[in-house]
């Protein structure tokens, strides 16, 4: 079921050639992507090692180093001898370590520009919504304030802090704004599994994400738009000061 | 789509309805023509169904591969419809939770199946029971239309979703659905706006507009004061602070002009 998910754009995606800056670095991060969203199933075999390197247009050495950073997060496996190769292997948890990680390879300022795009995006849609909403369109982004609230783990509730987010660009009725926020979301749920485990910041998310519905509901653009990019630039300068400890 | 696909005038237009009203009319039949291929789904999943259930057995994933050879042909016959099928109600099938044996067109003219990841463990968005198109046809037991809405579940796109119950022995089992992307129905009911005198745009029941030949009232924006509700209620021409309103027979949408 999860790898029929990913439809050929996406899978296309993934082995697109890679442009030219901090290429091992770039390589470990889409790949170590498409294994955590599930995109490359678990146990699934990467192409061989010449292919794969041409296909994201790398060379062999800098795609050896790379699937050496991803072995030795654990999200891949090698086999030598016959029916051997790489192997994609999701860990059963995923653990704080390996998000750190991830986290470590993003430098603070690679961090700081995501979190301005996702403002953008955020504070957008939050004020079109605020001047497109009718109440019948806050249903769904309420229920998604109340379940954050209630998510078991730090996994659910960055996947359900995301939704909150794309169900917001959804209420702008802005299909551009909604798959850009998909992609976002894409890049930074993981990661923000490491700041999302704390309670109290969770409570306050749920809070920032309640004002944000109340602003849209009255029609308040301005203020929908300042709530929203507040409350995820909240977000991003937890995971700078995480980084910055790494 | 670069032409308007052949729309049906509705065959009760009278001779001395306005102009506005053959319009209305018009683009009722447009989406008539869509809901034709939700009811052949329905009739289709609904025989299936029943079948099954009188081999004295639950259905699974594998039986509605049957539906495929009808959504495949609507699919090619439909030009406004670029996703159809059936979503089943959770707890239907024996094999999985929850299912969508649903079908779209590609940009190169074929079809493909949509594949969800609906593992709540996984996904966020693996409970579909609260969208519009399957909560409004579960609760009335009626054909619905749903949207304008950014489908972010099944398309990505700015979408209207006609929408309609499959029973088993009374009992709700799903829904027959067909999405029209509205970048498509815009291009339907343009021609037909354009053809009147003064600015006219299409909203739903909500005020949310569904196509415009007004730049004061674009797509997805919502035009604020009249109770469309109402007036599709009545299912009769009314009129508000200088605009005229006529309900679009059939379906739920209403023409919005300049009282002339």
């Amino acid at each position: 079921m999860k790898q029929q998910q990913m439809d050929g754009g996406a899978r296309r995606a993934v082995f697109a050639p890679v442009d030219n800056r901090a290429r091992v670095d770039a390589v470990v991060r889409r790949i170590g992507d498409a294994i955590e969203l599930g995109l490359l199933a678990d146990g699934e075999q990467l192409p061989g090692e010449s292919e794969l390197a041409g296909q994201l247009g790398v060379s062999t050495v800098t795609l050896r180093e790379a699937l050496m950073a991803l072995r030795q997060q654990g999200l891949v496996t090698t086999r030598r001898g016959r029916g051997g190769g790489s192997f994609v292997s999701l860990p059963e948890v995923p653990g704080e370590e390996r998000l750190k990680v991830r986290l470590r390879g993003w430098s603070p300022e690679e961090l700081r520009d995501l979190g301005d795009h996702w403002a953008a995006l955020s504070g957008t849609a939050a004020r079109l919504a605020a001047e497109r909403t009718e109440p019948d369109d806050l249903v769904q982004l309420r229920r998604t304030a109340e379940e954050l609230t209630h998510a078991e783990d730090a996994a659910a509730c960055s996947r359900v802090y995301g939704r909150f987010h794309v169900e917001l660009a959804a209420a702008a009725q802005s299909a551009r704004l909604t798959r850009e926020q998909v992609a976002l979301q894409t890049e930074v749920g993981a990661l923000l599994c490491l700041v999302l485990g704390d309670d109290e910041y969770r409570e306050e998310v749920a809070d920032r994400h309640r004002s944000v519905i109340s602003a849209v509901q009255d029609g308040a653009h301005t203020s929908a738009r300042e709530l929203a990019e507040r409350c995820v630039q909240e977000s991003t300068a937890r995971l700078i000061a995480l980084r910055l400890t790494l | 789509m670069r032409s308007s696909p052949g729309l049906v005038p509705a065959a009760t237009t009278t001779l001395v309805a306005s102009v506005e009203e053959q319009v209305a009319a018009q683009v009722g039949g447009a989406l008539e023509a869509v809901f034709e291929a939700v009811a052949e789904t329905r009739a289709d999943t609904a025989a299936l169904l029943a079948r099954v259930a009188a081999e004295r057995r639950r259905p699974a994933t594998v039986d509605l591969a049957a539906l495929r050879p009808g959504l495949h042909l609507r699919l090619a016959r439909q030009e406004l419809v670029s996703g159809v099928g059936f979503v089943a109600a959770p707890g239907l099938l024996t094999d999985v939770p929850a299912w969508l044996e649903w079908w779209q067109t590609t940009a190169e003219g074929g079809v493909r199946p949509l594949l969800l990841d609906l593992d709540p463990n996984q996904s966020a968005y693996s409970d579909y029971t609260h969208w519009d198109w399957f909560a409004l046809p579960r609760d009335t037991g009626e054909r619905a239309v749903a949207g304008p809405y950014v489908d972010y579940l099944c398309s990505d796109e700015y979408s209207l979703t006609l929408s309609a119950p499959v029973e088993v022995a009374g009992r709700f089992a799903g829904v027959a659905a067909a999405d029209v992307y509205l970048r498509h129905f815009e291009a339907a009911a343009l021609p037909l706006l354009r053809r009147l005198p003064g600015p006219a745009h299409l909203v739903n029941a909500r005020g949310r507009v569904a196509a415009s030949a007004d730049p004061a009232h674009l797509a997805g924006s919502l035009t604020k004061g009249p109770d469309f509700g109402a007036v599709l209620e009545r299912g009769r021409p009314a009129r508000h602070d200088g605009t005229r309103l006529i309900p679009c027979r059939g379906v739920p949408l209403v023409l919005v002009t300049a009282a002339g």
